[in-house]
């Protein structure tokens, strides 16, 4: 094994342990990790960009291809730098108004027809199907998404729910039925949404551990046990500092 | 203070521990619960099977490291099963702090496939602009990538040959962590270049995407850790998520076990307190 490897088990490890020392409670170790991590991304997001976009998309092309057209996006962009001169901030306006008026003129009308109009289209499903040989039939299955039962409560669902987050009406009498059943789907939605959200955290869990575990192999040196040992060692010597400073505090 | 108040105001870093042990066990001793494959992951798998060898693929691996435990094994396993069906593999990153990582999971994958880059596949790596990058692929590959991630020129790779644009993809997949990905991928490239698109996504945006999947907009959804493995199961290499699943169960268990308690004690507690009052 690589000692770039070894060494990449052995740090990857410590900021994972450093990590979790935030389960016990606030303490110099997770600020640690927390601020590499914060200072490595945003390194690595900077040193990346400035590759991918100064070097390779415009300097390389313009210099070694002669492709001088480039100029004008650099121009626009360089537009908003004047942001940091008061005097000519105003200039920065005329990139800004190139980006919203290209990102809306690209947005608008994608977005209308990919989450409007396609899944309207898919809510007014006909709720009886004409089979072959069968006639007009209406099926029960719950477990198939496209059966007429699932159109009819997709239907019921989206109604109520919109009529839910219609405040021009007081929602009284029939109305309140109506609302209730509004809020009861989507209690059912938050319920699915928060399930996921608990099985995508216990996931991230699971992908830690099993590199901790992984870790703890003799190839690497044993870095999970060692640095485990380590770093609540350090919680434990912190914990008794702080408890014999807060007498003194008292006094 | 009675028991039912003394659980109400229990130490949360026991929870912590109980969670941590739930989880660290089935790691260390897999008991081997049974994954069942849902219709949604099978979608992806029987569109990948159905292509052609020589189909182009295309994979945007549109995550950073802090989605990895969900989204690295899902790469993996599509990355394999194309590999094996012999398809071109196109693939590219929309998130500029996933790059390293992209480059990394392509490259393992294929070397333990024994591909070669150029030839059979091809990291782009990160190109700017997020979702203009698409459309700008929509138009013209090259003009949007004019290097691959090795600063090699696209143009003439052997890979890539007969592909001008997003049209010449047979089927694209993304796993997104977030945006740019999965629906940017079908508002500004399916939806306008006609070419068939799945998605893989962390649990958190799964079920977000469910209504694309319903309406026909993506053909099949990888969800998760839990998708990663029904993937692994269905292409017969088992790898990491496969073997958290048990981890998974036991920590789902263990948090129901603790709503309901939660519950019986919230309700107990406050029986009690409307007795003492009468």
């Amino acid at each position: 094994m690589s000692i770039e490897t070894i060494i990449g088990g052995w740090v990857a490890t410590g900021l994972t342990l450093f990590i979790f020392t935030f389960l016990y409670k606030d303490n110099p170790l997770f600020k640690l990790a927390e601020n590499l991590y914060v200072g490595v991304s945003v390194g690595y997001t900077i040193i990346k960009t400035y590759d991918t976009v100064v070097v390779q998309l415009i300097w390389k092309p313009i210099v070694e291809n002669g492709e001088w057209a480039l100029l004008i996006p650099v121009a626009i962009g360089t537009l908003m730098l004047t942001r940091y001169v008061p005097k000519a901030a105003w200039i920065s306006r005329y990139a800004f108004a190139f980006i919203v008026g290209v990102g809306s003129g690209l947005a608008i009308p994608r977005t209308i027809s990919s989450f409007i109009l396609k899944q309207i289209e898919d809510t007014v499903r006909p709720l009886l199907t004409l089979v072959p040989g069968e006639g007009v039939t209406f099926t029960w299955n719950l477990l198939n998404p496209a059966s007429s039962l699932n159109t009819i409560i997709i239907l019921v669902g989206v109604s109520s729910v919109l009529f839910y987050f219609f405040f021009s009406v007081e929602h009284t009498g029939p109305g309140k039925v109506v609302a209730r059943i509004g809020i009861m789907f989507l209690m059912i939605a938050f319920g699915a949404a928060f399930g996921y959200t608990v099985m995508a955290r216990m996931s991230l869990l699971i992908g830690r551990l099993t590199d901790l575990i992984e870790f703890t192999d003799p190839s690497y040196g044993r870095p999970s046990l060692w640095l485990a040992g380590l770093t609540i060692l350090t919680l434990v010597v912190m914990a008794r500092r702080s408890s014999s400073k807060q007498p003194k505090t008292e006094e | 203070m009675t028991f039912t108040e003394r659980m109400l105001k229990i130490d949360r870093r026991i929870i912590f521990l109980v969670i941590g042990l739930c989880t660290l066990l089935p790691l260390l001793y897999p008991v081997g619960l049974p994954i069942k494959i849902s219709p949604e992951v099978r979608g992806v798998y029987d569109h990948i099977e159905s292509l052609p060898e020589g189909a182009v693929f295309l994979l945007s691996l549109d995550f950073d490291p802090a989605s990895k435990p969900e989204l690295h094994p899902q790469s993996i396993s599509l990355l394999r099963h194309a590999f094996r069906k012999n398809l071109r593999v196109i693939a590219m990153t929309l998130w500029v702090s996933g790059t390293g990582m992209a480059d990394q999971v392509v490259t393992q994958v294929a070397r333990e496939m024994g591909k070669e880059s150029g030839k059979d596949y091809v990291f782009l790596g990160w190109s700017p602009g997020g979702t203009a990058v698409i459309i700008n692929m929509g138009q013209d590959l090259y003009g949007a990538f004019p290097a691959d991630y090795n600063g090699k020129p696209t143009k003439g790779l052997p890979v890539l040959q007969g592909v001008a644009n997003l049209r010449d993809v047979n089927y694209a997949v993304s796993l997104g962590a977030g945006n740019p990905g999965v629906e940017a991928w079908y508002v500004f490239g399916k939806d306008k270049y006609k070419f068939e698109l799945g998605g893989g996504c962390t649990g958190v945006m799964a079920p977000g995407l469910y209504p694309l999947l319903r309406s026909g907009q993506i053909n099949g959804l990888i969800g998760g850790l839990r998708g990663a493995a029904e993937y692994e199961i269905l292409i017969d290499q088992k790898g990491k998520a496969v073997a958290g699943m048990d981890a998974q169960s036991a920590t789902h268990l263990a948090i129901i076990v603790l709503v309901i308690m939660c519950n019986l004690f919230y309700f107990s507690s406050r029986k009690q307190r409307v007795q003492g009052q009468g």
